[in-house]
């Protein structure tokens, strides 16, 4: 596992030369960390110098730098990077150590010779962020975004068979965490538990997990943790980069194409663009001993966006297009209690189908348009005002199988709309200050598309919610202190005809979050990282007005107009160690969510001509959630490394003393990695089994009991080498190597089929 | 530059455009278009050369208010005569569209099929009635058949389970007997899962 933020390559680039260990007084240290003034990026490759003692180092990854062995006196600190106004600092040593945080101003561009960066702005939080990129995000291209984050550890997917799958996060998941696609929060039907995140994972070139309650700086729903999908930074230069990726997989004949083309004006400096699109398709997904009837899936996702920046200006339009179809599995799709419980007492589908590419019903139609316009200003050296406005329309349609011309309507058939306005000032300051100050406007419509032929599952709505918040931040060397205040209040109309009755409803919802974190490098190789933060969630409309038969699960849901907001309070602690053969972080939190709202079982049937169904009725309780994450690696040789990383959740229900359903069971994977380069080749073997305990604390009604526990073997090899002058990876991997047969907890599908048997696959990337 | 530099400003009456022109739609009321809302078992009384006797006989089994939660149906009590041969037909009509859903499975006659379960067909020797398919196209599919009461049943009530299945396997082995308990492993899944009380005279 990498780290961004204060990632944890803490390789001291520099060991002063030439310094002889002295008396017993000179044991100074003189530490820092050198960012940006401007957006508070660290800034790697700064080269700092000390007259006195005729030294120089250069900043890591992290930006941090060190000099040790220092005795007392004075000392004059130059911080020189290309394009920015050199420091000068004074020190004087008597008998404790310097830290401090340096932020470079930049140089105005009239400067010949000087380049203009991109405006990604680093996401300036004191909690753990987790992020793929680089090989690692290489060797999970093809995969959809939930499965690739379950590289992260506390990161665990809930899933509906295997092409859908919503990332869980500390065992959170839907609307309780948040997924920002290139800085927009995505605003899909995430209630629906066989809702996937409307996202192509091709358009990031990192996604990051942050694991704390981030309420304060994105508004409500934050509370398990928020994923960061975000693209490449647009070239501000005339360069060109193009990525081409093939993946195949043999389980389900899956082919995926996605291109990519980013390039910079030549005319007009400053203005860069890119264009990525993709496209996917998979038929029947094979377990073990079966194909799965109805399980495959089609995807046409398009994205593009185009920018300018000068100096002080800068300006982003973005826009992404999401397509997919996607079958569910024929046998899932139950007409009563009974169909539903001989199919779970079989184990498996009844149907053997044969393979096939073609998606019938029930199958799920979505498509989501995202646009985003985003500007900044500088208004000084030190003041940064900005404008972000996101455009959503998400499209959901949802067919069952249903008698004569109604199987060609949707039985679900929804369109969102959302709007979101973001305006916000940063400031930073050479002292140590650093802060945003911002409103934050929602707003939201909801409607059912007439002619379904069935009574909508959820009302028409409009929401808006209004949020005001404030967030400093005080650095003082290997020392971080961060904390926020934020006011929502968020406003909630619905209609919707119940038989021919209109029944309408507004309701209200206001609340104060805050949080405070700190960073703290303890040595060079250790740091820490605390948070502490509340959040809140209103209830979601499905919450709080379903009213009847959720078609194809055998159940009739009944929500409740009273519930309250779900409030929260979470404490993540994390140790980040990074030594010359090995790297460790070890992350514990506690949650406690007070009005938990979940959907529990009456116990009570419902009896119709169609048959029985079981009751469920949202209810709400206090609940505490705390686990584990971990994740190491150490290099037994050069060429070869070992590593693992796992997670271990409890959740509870403090009120009845009774466990949540759909909390992930203790897993952990471990295994080598083996380099061997020749020349400007590199050949990369990779071993990896992955363990996955029984869930034993199960809720008092589930319909099967937790499967049992299962360990899968994943072998990998990529090839890298330089071709005709560009870059080129050939990757070949096999998941679950044995074709072990499984089914796992947190997939709604283990009550009807075996997960996933053997995949092959091979990915190509080429750069050019 | 100078005009780039009133963008944000642009931008802001773009956004507060999008924000107030952006409403949900007024609901619909959806008519319930798949809904069975009510069944009817007519039963005519068939001589021994399979001619019908008398006038149909019918019993119903209702719920106006279709799947929605809801009061629970009311099934009608079948009543036959021991020793006696009927035609069962089979009507099948959603009130709440006012449709005949009769027609809509005769129309996918290959996709649909009922099911006679419960003490009253299934049991071996005991089970009172005994079904064959009789449909006027020759496939089987249950909206008309023929029911026979044993001369001397063992039980005087018992139970009579109807299954309509849809989308199910029609060529998957036993899926042609009408009694068919396993019917689940054909595939498919059940519109309709009536179980009427039968007395027996």
């Amino acid at each position: 596992m990498k780290l961004q933020g204060a990632r944890l390559i803490l390789v001291l680039l520099l060991i002063i030369s030439g310094f002889e260990a002295l008396s017993q007084d000179c044991k100074l240290v003189i530490r820092g960390k050198v960012i940006h003034l401007e957006n508070n990026q660290t800034i790697p490759g700064a080269y700092i110098w000390i007259e006195e003692v005729k030294a120089g180092a250069v900043t890591d990854d992290s930006g941090n730098f060190i000099f040790r062995n220092l005795c007392p006196g004075d000392y004059t600190i130059k911080i020189q990077f290309l394009g920015h106004k050199d420091i000068i600092e004074e020190v004087t040593l008597t008998n404790s150590s310097f830290n401090k945080t340096f932020r470079m101003e930049e140089l105005p561009t009239e400067l010949g010779g000087v380049e203009v960066h991109g405006h990604r702005d680093a996401i300036q939080t004191t909690t753990a962020v987790n992020a793929l990129y680089g090989s690692e995000l290489l060797e999970a291209r093809g995969e959809n975004l939930g499965e690739s984050l379950k590289r992260i550890a506390g990161v665990t997917t809930f899933s509906t068979g295997n092409t859908i799958a919503k990332p869980v996060i500390h065992g959170l998941h839907s609307n309780r965490i948040m997924i920002l696609n290139n800085g927009i929060r995505l605003e899909g039907q995430q209630w629906g538990a066989e809702h996937a995140p409307e996202i192509d994972p091709f358009l990031a070139e990192e996604i990051s997990v942050i694991k704390g309650a981030e309420t304060v700086r994105f508004g409500p729903e934050a509370m398990g943790g928020v994923i960061m999908v975000n693209p490449g930074e647009l070239p501000t230069e005339k360069k060109n980069k193009t990525d081409l990726y093939l993946v195949g997989g043999t389980n389900g004949r899956m082919g995926n194409l996605s291109l990519s083309h980013t390039g910079g004006s030549e005319k007009v400096k400053g203005l860069g663009y890119r264009v990525q699109g993709s496209v996917k398709r998979a038929g029947n997904v094979r377990s073990p001993e079966y194909f799965q009837g109805n399980t495959g899936m089609s995807e046409i996702n398009f994205s593009g966006a185009t920018g300018y920046s000068n100096s002080k200006l800068g300006t982003e339009l973005y826009y992404s297009y999401f397509n997919t179809e996607l079958g569910i599995l024929r046998d899932a799709h139950t007409g009563n209690l009974s169909d539903l419980e001989e199919i779970i007492a079989n184990g498996r589908p009844f149907t053997n189908p044969d393979f096939t590419h073609t998606i019938n019903n029930p199958k799920q139609v979505v498509q989501h348009h995202l646009a985003k316009l985003k500007t900044h200003y500088h208004l000084n050296s030190k003041w940064k005002a900005n404008l972000q406005y996101g455009f959503q329309l998400n499209q959901r349609q949802e067919y069952d199988r249903r008698r004569g011309d109604l199987n060609e309507r949707a039985s679900l058939d929804l369109e969102l709309f959302t709007n979101t306005l973001d305006l916000f000032v940063d400031h930073t300051h050479e002292n140590a200050l650093s802060g945003t100050w911002g409103i934050n406007i929602i707003q939201q419509a909801n409607s059912n598309v007439p002619g379904t032929g069935v009574t909508p599952l959820i009302p028409n709505y409009d929401m808006l919610n209004a949020g005001l918040y404030l967030i400093e931040k005080y650095s003082k060397g290997p020392l971080e202190l961060e904390g926020g205040l934020r006011y929502d209040y968020r406003m909630i109309s619905t209609a919707r005809f119940i038989g021919s009755e209109l029944q309408e409803s507004d309701l209200q919802y206001n609340n104060f979050t805050a949080f405070f974190g700190t960073y703290y490098q303890i040595t060079p190789q250790l740091a820490f990282r605390s948070n502490l933060g509340s959040a809140w969630r209103p209830p979601n409309v499905n919450e709080l007005f379903s009213q009847g038969l959720h078609h194809g699960a055998a159940a009739v849901e009944i929500g409740d107009a009273d519930l309250d907001s779900e409030k929260s309070l979470k404490w993540v602690n994390s140790l980040e160690f990074e030594g010359n053969k090995s790297t460790g972080e070890l992350t514990f939190y506690a949650n406690q969510i007070r009005d938990y709202i979940y959907l529990n079982p009456t116990g009570e049937t419902f009896v119709s001509l169609r048959g029985t169904f079981n009751v469920y009725e949202y209810l709400q309780a206090n609940a505490f959630f705390w686990g584990v994450d971990f994740s190491g690696s150490y290099e037994l040789t050069s060429k070869l490394q070992a590593y693992a990383k796992g997670s271990i959740i409890r959740a509870r229900n403090t009120e009845t003393d009774e466990f949540f359903p759909f909390i992930p069971s203790d897993r952990m994977d471990w295994g080598l990695s083996y380099q061997l380069a020749t020349g400007t080749k590199t050949h990369h073997f990779n071993l990896s089994n992955m363990l996955v305990a029984r869930q034993k604390r199960e809720p008092v009604f589930d319909l099967a009991p937790a499967p049992p526990a299962y360990a899968l073997f994943n072998v990998g090899y990529r090839y890298e080498l330089p071709f005709q002058g560009n870059r080129l990876n050939i990757g070949l991997q096999v998941q679950n190597l044995f074709n072990t047969e499984f089914k796992e907890y947190m997939n709604r599908f283990r009550y009807f089929t075996a997960d996933m048997g053997r995949n092959l696959l091979i990915k190509i990337n080429y750069q050019f | 530059m100078k005009n780039l530099q009133k963008l944000p400003l642009y931008l802001l009456f773009v956004g507060l455009f999008a924000f107030a022109s952006c409403e949900s739609e007024d609901p619909v009321i959806e008519n319930e278009g798949e809904v069975i809302t009510d069944v009817t078992l007519a039963f005519t009384e068939l001589d021994e050369s399979g001619n019908p006797v008398g006038s149909a006989f019918e019993f119903t089994a209702a719920d106006p208010e279709g799947i929605e939660v809801g009061g629970a149906p009311t099934i009608e009590t079948v009543e036959l005569e021991a020793g006696k041969t009927y035609r069962m037909e089979i009507e099948v009509f959603n009130s709440i569209e006012n449709e005949d859903i009769t027609e809509e499975i005769l129309e996918e006659a290959d996709e649909h099929q009922f099911y006679f379960l419960g003490s009253a067909f299934v049991g071996g020797a005991s089970a009172p009635l005994s079904y064959t398919y009789d449909d006027a196209s020759g496939e089987l599919i249950g909206l008309r058949g023929t029911v026979t009461v044993s001369a001397s049943p063992g039980l005087n009530n018992a139970q009579m389970r109807v299954v309509l299945r849809h989308d199910l396997d029609k060529s998957f082995p036993g899926a042609d007997n009408p009694n068919f308990e396993n019917f689940v492993q054909a595939g498919g899944e059940s519109d309709l899962d009536i179980t009427f009380p039968l007395i027996l005279n």
